[in-house]
C-alpha cells in the first residue's frame, strides 16, 4: 500500500537523517520568523464583511453624503453633587478636556498636508453648541450655549437651562435630569479611536474633582477589543504553555520529552503565521485566535506520540525499533486526524467573510504543517537525545503508572461502558435531547461591549452612560426620493412640459413676442435632452434664463424672465422632498413611533432641527414646536440654523439636494438583536403608513453593520460548519472503508457540538462570533480523539476477535493517550478564564467543555456502542 | 463732532494713501489698517449690488445663494452704517430680508432685523456673536459688515513690494481664532489676503481677494473687491462670493431701511 511505504520511508529517513531533519526545521523557523517582524494588523471589525457586501458599501456611500464620522463618546457623570455636572468645577474640567480634545489631531502620514484624529468642526461639547432663544418679545437670540467656562453656580445653572430647553441635545450632550454630559468626538478614521481614548484617559487621570469619566463609542469598543486582543494573544499563550508544561511534566516526567509538544507547536505557528505574513495577509482579530487554535490541535497529535511513546517505550530495545514502532502505529491515524481537522478548517474558506476564509485557509496549513513536523521532528528529535536522559522515561515509571489514579478512573470507564452499556446508550439520549432544545433556546446577539468583562472600564462607561442618555450605539435610518431611473426620467418629462406650458402663459401674460419665446422654448428643449437628471435640467434652464436676464433687457422683458426662473425655482423647490412639510411629518411621525417602544432610546433628524428653529422664530412656546405649515417656512428654518456657527451640522441630517435625509437613531445597548428589532418595526411602520411621496429607506452606521455582520457570521459559520461535516465524514468513510464506522466516528463530534450549544442556549449566553468560530474547533478534536480510539479498536479487534477481550487493552494505553490530551488541553487552555476580554474566556471554557465531553463520548459512548452493536461492526472484518 | 471726526478720518485717510504713493514715509499701521477698512467698506456714501455665494463642500457638491444688498453710511467714514438684504435665491427663501444698524463703537452692538415671509414674521435679533456663518456660507457676519479695527491690536510683521501684512491679535476673548494676518495691497488699501489662525500657529481659514474692478462713481473711481473666496480648512468647504452690478452713491432713501420695507422690499432692492 502507498500510504505503507510512505509512512516507511519518512519514518526511516527521519531516523537516519535526524540532523539534516533537525537542521531544515531551524532552518524554516528562521525563515519564517523573519516575516513576522513585518506583521499588520487590522483590527477593523467592518473587514468581516466582504468589500462587496451591499450593506458595507451603503453604509460607506451614506458617511460620504452626510460626512459622517465614527465618534467617541466622552461622558462625565456626577450624581453627587445636586447640580448634576452644572457646577462651576465639573464645566470647567469639562471645558478643559474639549480644549485638550481639540488637540487630538496629527500628521496623516498618507497625506502630509492633512491631519487626521479628532475633526473640531464637528466635535459636540457644551462650549461649541449653538443656543437659540427668546429674548424679550419679538426678539431672537443666537450664541454660544456656553461661550466661556462659568465662574459662578447662577452662570453654570444658565448653562444646564439653555442646554436642557434645546429637544436636540437633551439625551444627546447631556441627560435629561442633568446629571451627565457627553462630549462627542468625531474621527477622520475610526482606526485612530484607540489613540484618542488613550490621550484622554491620561488626561481625565490627571484631573481632580469627584465627578466619574467614561470613555465609549463602538469604534472605542471595537478598536480596544483589536488592540487588547493581541496583547491578550501573547499573555494567554504564553500562561497556556506554562500550564500545558507542568501537565506535560506531570504525566511524562522528562523535560526533554515534554518540551517536544511545546517545541512542535511554536514551530507550527511560527511557521504558519510567518507563511501568511509573508502572503501579504493582515493580522485581523479572528487570526489573532490562529495560535491558540493551532497550538491545541498540533499538541493533540504530539500527546499522542509521547503517550504512545512513554506506554511502549522498553530501553533494553534499540531507540530506532522503538520509535519506529511507535510511529508506524500512529502514523496513519495521525494523518488522518490532521486531514480531517484540516478539511473542517478549509472549509471556512467557503464563508462569505474574509477573515474567516484567511483564517480557516492557514489553520488548515497549520495542521499540516504541525504535522509534518510531527512525524519528521519526532522520531529525529528522539534519536538524537542523549540515553542519559531517557532514563527516567518509560519502563519504571510506567509502573508507577499502572497504579495512578488515571489507569484507574479509565478501567473503570471501560468496566462501566461494558456493564452498562444500554444504560449510557440511555443516558446519552438524553443528554443529546437535552443539547437539542438547548439549542432551540439559542439567541443569536452580538454586543461590543459585553466583549469586555464587567469591570473594564469600557463595559463600565456602556453601563453609566447609556443609563443617562439616549444611547452610545448609532444608527443611521437613511430616506431617500424615489431615485430608480424611471422615476427620475419621468419627473424629468413632467418638469419639462410644466416649464414649456408656463412660458406660453407667460409670454402671453408679459406680451412677449413669438421670435423670443420660440427661441427659449427651442433651448428648454435642448437642454432637457442633454440632461440626465430633473435636478441638472432645471438648473442649468435657471442658468440659460440667468445669462439672458444679464443682458440689457425692456422692463417687461425683465419682468417676464423674472416670473420665468420664478417658475424654474419653484419646480426645483418640489424635488427637494425634505423640505416638504407633510415629508417631514411623516418623519416625525416614525421617529415617534420608534420612539415610543422600548426600540430606541433616542432619534434626532432634520423635523427635530425645523421644530426647533420653528418654535424659536415664533415665540418660543411648547406649542410652537412644530413643523412649519409651509414648504417656505420649512426653508427659512433651514436658511437660519444654517446661520448659525455650524451651518454644516444639518448636512450631517440631509443631503443639499434635500432628497436624502439621514435620522440618527441611537440606542441604549449594544446587543444586535435590539437593532433587528428595530429594522423590523421600521418595515412595519412603512406598510401601515403610506409616505406622502414615495420614499425608499435603508440603513448604514457601525451599529447596524455589525447586525449584517452577526448575520452573516452565523449562515456562514453554519454552513462552512455544514459542510465540513460532510467532508469529515467521506473521509472516515474512506478511511475505515465503511459509512458506518464513518458515522460512528462523528458521534461523538455530533453529541459535543449539541451539548456545547445547547448548554450555551441553556445558560442563556448569546450565540455570537467567538461562540460561532469555536464551532470548528470542536470538530477537528472530537473527530480525533475517535479516529484514534476506533482505528486502535479495529486493529486490536482483528487479532483478538472479540470485543471484551480487547477492552483491558484498549483501555489502557490508547485510553490513557486520549485522556492525557483531554486533561492537557482542556486544562492547559483554561487560564485564558483569567482574560479581561470575555471572547479569551470563552474559548477556555469552550476548549475546556469540548474536550472534556468529547473524551467522555469517545471513551464511554463508543464502547457501549461497539459492546451492544458487536455484530454489526465487526462483523465484516470476520469475513475478511 | 461727527464732521470733525469725518474729516479727520478722510485726511489721515488722503494722507495715508498720498504717503504711500510717494514711497517717502511708510504710513503707521494704524493708518494702514483705518485705510484698508475704509476701502473695503465705506468707499463713497452708499453702495448696492448683488452678492453671490457659491459653497462648495468637501465633496465637490455646489450650493448657491444670491442676494442684494444696499447699504447707506450713517455716520463719518469708518463709523455708524446700515445694510440691507434681501434674497433672490434660492428660490425658497426669496424676499427673506434682513437689515442691519451697524455701530461703530464696539461697545454699541448693532441692531438686526430679520424678515421671513414664509413665516411671515419680523424678528428683532439679539445683540450676539458676529462670527456666525452668513447665509450659511464659508463667510461670516462680520466678514461682510467689518470687524471693527478697535477690536484687535496691529502690528505690521512683513512688508514686501506690494503688501503690509499686518498681524490682528484680538484684545479681548470669545472669538475662535487667536490671530489673523492681512495682507493689505499697498497701492489700494485692499486686504487682499486674509488668514485666521488658532492656537500653535494653525492656519484654519482664509479669504483671498481674486478679483478686484475700478467701480466709476460719478468722477471717482472706487477699487472694488468683486471676487474673493474663504475657505475653512477645518471643514474642507469653501465659498466664493462675487460681487455684482455694483453702484455707488445712488441716494438711497433713507427710509428703505425700516421695518415696512422689511416686509415688502423696494423694486430697486429686488433688481
Amino acid at each position: 500500500m502507498i500510504v505503507e511505504k510512505l509512512k516507511n520511508a519518512v519514518i526511516d529517513w527521519a531516523i537516519n537523517r535526524s540532523r539534516i531533519v533537525v537542521a531544515l526545521m531551524v532552518m524554516v523557523v528562521i525563515v519564517a520568523g523573519a516575516f513576522l517582524s513585518k506583521v499588520v494588523m487590522d483590527t477593523d471589525p467592518e473587514n468581516m464583511l466582504m468589500k462587496t457586501e451591499p450593506a458595507r458599501v451603503f453604509h460607506n456611500e451614506t458617511k460620504k453624503a452626510f460626512e459622517l464620522s465614527e465618534i467617541v463618546v466622552l461622558g462625565v457623570v456626577n450624581e453627587k453633587d445636586p447640580q448634576g455636572v452644572f457646577t462651576v468645577e465639573t464645566l470647567g474640567r469639562i471645558h478643559e478636556l474639549t480644549e485638550f480634545a481639540k488637540t487630538l489631531k496629527w500628521r496623516n502620514p498618507d497625506d502630509p498636508s492633512g491631519m487626521e484624529g479628532v475633526i473640531e468642526a464637528d466635535m459636540v461639547a457644551p462650549s461649541l453648541m449653538d443656543h437659540m432663544s427668546q429674548a424679550g418679545p419679538g426678539t431672537i437670540s443666537f450664541e454660544w450655549l456656553m461661550p466661556e467656562p462659568p465662574k459662578t453656580r447662577e452662570e453654570a445653572l444658565s448653562v444646564r437651562d439653555k442646554a436642557l430647553s434645546n429637544p436636540l441635545l437633551v439625551g444627546q450632550m447631556v441627560s435629561e435630569e442633568a446629571k451627565a454630559l457627553c462630549i462627542y468626538l468625531p474621527l477622520t478614521d475610526k482606526l485612530l479611536s484607540y489613540k484618542v481614548y488613550t490621550a484622554l484617559q491620561e488626561k481625565i487621570a490627571g484631573l481632580e474633582g469627584d465627578e466619574e469619566w467614561h470613555i465609549t463609542g463602538l469604534p472605542v469598543a471595537e478598536g480596544a477589543i483589536g488592540v487588547e486582543m493581541f496583547t491578550q494573544m501573547g499573555l494567554g499563550s504564553v500562561l497556556s504553555m506554562a500550564v500545558i508544561f507542568a501537565l506535560l511534566f506531570f504525566f511524562f516526567r522528562t523535560v526533554h520529552m515534554i518540551v517536544l509538544p511545546i517545541l512542535i507547536a511554536t514551530v507550527s505557528i511560527i511557521v504558519t503565521m510567518g507563511a501568511m505574513i509573508a502572503a501579504g495577509y493582515p493580522v485581523h482579530i479572528l487570526s489573532s485566535m490562529l495560535p491558540i487554535f493551532l497550538m491545541s490541535v498540533s499538541m493533540v497529535d504530539t500527546v499522542h506520540i509521547l503517550s504512545e511513546f512513554f506506554d511502549v517505550y522498553d530501553r533494553r530495545r534499540d531507540r530506532k525499533e522503538n520509535i519506529r514502532k511507535v510511529m508506524s502505529t500512529l502514523f496513519t491515524p495521525m494523518l488522518y486526524t490532521s486531514l480531517t481537522t484540516a478539511a473542517g478548517f478549509c472549509s471556512l474558506v467557503f464563508a462569505p467573510i474574509p477573515p474567516a476564509q484567511v483564517f480557516g485557509l492557514f489553520l488548515s496549513i497549520g495542521v499540516l504543517v504541525s504535522w509534518l513536523v510531527t512525524i519528521l521532528f519526532v522520531p529525529a528529535y528522539i534519536m538524537l537525545i542523549p540515553d542519559k536522559r531517557l532514563e527516567s522515561f518509560g519502563l519504571q515509571v510506567r509502573e508507577v503508572e499502572k497504579r495512578s489514579l488515571l489507569t484507574r478512573v479509565l478501567r473503570r470507564m471501560g468496566f462501566i461502558s461494558w456493564k452498562h452499556s444500554k444504560f449510557v446508550l440511555v443516558l446519552f439520549a438524553g443528554l443529546v435531547l437535552l443539547g437539542v432544545w438547548g439549542i432551540g433556546q439559542i439567541r443569536v446577539n452580538d454586543n461590543y461591549a459585553k466583549r469586555f468583562v464587567e469591570s473594564h472600564p469600557i463595559h463600565e462607561a456602556d453601563v453609566a452612560l447609556n443609563r443617562h442618555f439616549g444611547g452610545t450605539y448609532m444608527a443611521n435610518l437613511i430616506l431617500e426620493g424615489d431615485v430608480s431611473p424611471e422615476a427620475i426620467a419621468e419627473r424629468k418629462h413632467a418638469m419639462e412640459e410644466r416649464m414649456m406650458a408656463r412660458l406660453n402663459d407667460l409670454g402671453v401674460r408679459f406680451g412677449i413676442g413669438q421670435r423670443v419665446t420660440g427661441e427659449i422654448a427651442q433651448e428648454i428643449r435642448s437642454i432637457a435632452a442633454s440632461s440626465d437628471s430633473e435636478h441638472g435640467m432645471l438648473a442649468s434652464i435657471i442658468d440659460a434664463f440667468d445669462r439672458r436676464f444679464q443682458e440689457p433687457l425692456l422692463d417687461e422683458e425683465s419682468d417676464f424672465l423674472q416670473a420665468l426662473i420664478d417658475s424654474a425655482y419653484r419646480l426645483e423647490e418640489e424635488l427637494s422632498v425634505f423640505k416638504r412639510p407633510d415629508v417631514l411629518q411623516y418623519v416625525a411621525k416614525l421617529q415617534n413611533y420608534l420612539e415610543s417602544g422600548d426600540l430606541i432610546g433616542k432619534s434626532s433628524s432634520v423635523a427635530d432641527v425645523v421644530k426647533k428653529v420653528n418654535q424659536e422664530l415664533t415665540g418660543g412656546e411648547p406649542e410652537n414646536f412644530v413643523i412649519p405649515e409651509s414648504l417656505q417656512g420649512v426653508a427659512e428654518c433651514y436658511m437660519q440654523y444654517q446661520q448659525g456657527h455650524r451651518p454644516h451640522d444639518l448636512w450631517h441630517m440631509v443631503t443639499p439636494d434635500f432628497q436624502r435625509t439621514n435620522v440618527t437613531l441611537q440606542f441604549r445597548t449594544g446587543d444586535s438583536r435590539g437593532t433587528k428589532a428595530c429594522v423590523e418595526a421600521v418595515e412595519r411602520f412603512f406598510a401601515e403608513n403610506e409616505p406622502p411621496v414615495p420614499l425608499q429607506y435603508n440603513w448604514a452606521g457601525l451599529h447596524y453593520i455589525n447586525l449584517v455582520l452577526e448575520e452573516r457570521i452565523v449562515e456562514g459559520f453554519l454552513q462552512s460548519f455544514a459542510s465540513s461535516f460532510i467532508i469529515v465524514f467521506l473521509i472516515m468513510s474512506f478511511l475505515f472503508r465503511s459509512p458506518l464506522w464513518g458515522a460512528v466516528c462523528m458521534v461523538p463530534l455530533s453529541i459535543t457540538l449539541l451539548m456545547i450549544y445547547g448548554m450555551t442556549g441553556l445558560i442563556g449566553k448569546d450565540y455570537d462570533l467567538p461562540v460561532a468560530v469555536l464551532s470548528s474547533l470542536s470538530l477537528g478534536m472530537a473527530v480525533d480523539f475517535a479516529i484514534h480510539f476506533l482505528s486502535r479498536s479495529q486493529s486490536l479487534y482483528d487479532e483478538k476477535k472479540s470485543w471484551r477481550s480487547i477492552l483491558p487493552e484498549l483501555f489502557g494505553e490508547p485510553a490513557r493517550a486520549i485522556s492525557r490530551n483531554v486533561l492537557v488541553i482542556a486544562v492547559g487552555f483554561l487560564p485564558l478564564v483569567v482574560a479581561p476580554l470575555v471572547p479569551y474566556q470563552t474559548t477556555g471554557v469552550m476548549l475546556f467543555g469540548i474536550l472534556t465531553i468529547s473524551g467522555i463520548v469517545t471513551l464511554l459512548l463508543l464502547p457501549a456502542m461497539l459492546r451492544l452493536f458487536e455484530n454489526t461492526f465487526f462483523k465484516k472484518e470476520e469475513g475478511k | 463732532m461727527r464732521r470733525i471726526a469725518k474729516m479727520v478720518v478722510m485726511v489721515a485717510a488722503l494722507v495715508s494713501a498720498g504717503l504711500s504713493v510717494a514711497k517717502a514715509e511708510e504710513p503707521s499701521v494704524r493708518e494702514i489698517v483705518d485705510h484698508s477698512n475704509y476701502v473695503s467698506l465705506y468707499q463713497g456714501d452708499d453702495s448696492k449690488g448683488k452678492l453671490q455665494f457659491i459653497i462648495t463642500d468637501r465633496q465637490g457638491r455646489t450650493r448657491k445663494r444670491v442676494l442684494n444688498i444696499l447699504r447707506k453710511d450713517t455716520g463719518v467714514d469708518g463709523g455708524d452704517q446700515k445694510y440691507f438684504t434681501c434674497f433672490v435665491a434660492p428660490s425658497d427663501v426669496r424676499n427673506m430680508t434682513f437689515m442691519v444698524y451697524k455701530h461703530a463703537d464696539i461697545g454699541h452692538d448693532d441692531d438686526r432685523w430679520l424678515y421671513m415671509p414664509g413665516l411671515d414674521l419680523v424678528k428683532r435679533i439679539a445683540a450676539s456673536d458676529k462670527r456666525t456663518s452668513f447665509v450659511g456660507s464659508d463667510f461670516l457676519y462680520e466678514d461682510i459688515s467689518g470687524r471693527s479695527p478697535e477690536e484687535d491690536d496691529h502690528e505690521l510683521v512683513e512688508t514686501t513690494d506690494t503688501f503690509h501684512v499686518i498681524k490682528n491679535t484680538p484684545k479681548k476673548g470669545g472669538v475662535e481664532f487667536d490671530y489673523y494676518l492681512a495682507s493689505i495691497d499697498k497701492k489700494t488699501g485692499i486686504a487682499m489676503k486674509l488668514e485666521y489662525y488658532k492656537k500653535n500657529d494653525v492656519l484654519y481659514r482664509d479669504i483671498v481677494v481674486k478679483e478686484v474692478q475700478n467701480v466709476p462713481a460719478g468722477d471717482k473711481m472706487y477699487p472694488t473687491v468683486t471676487r474673493s473666496a474663504a475657505r475653512d480648512y477645518e471643514k474642507g468647504s469653501s465659498t466664493e462670493m462675487i460681487f455684482s452690478g455694483i453702484v455707488y452713491d445712488t441716494g438711497i432713501r433713507d427710509n428703505v431701511f425700516t421695518e415696512r420695507y422689511l416686509r415688502k422690499p423696494s423694486r430697486d432692492v429686488l433688481r
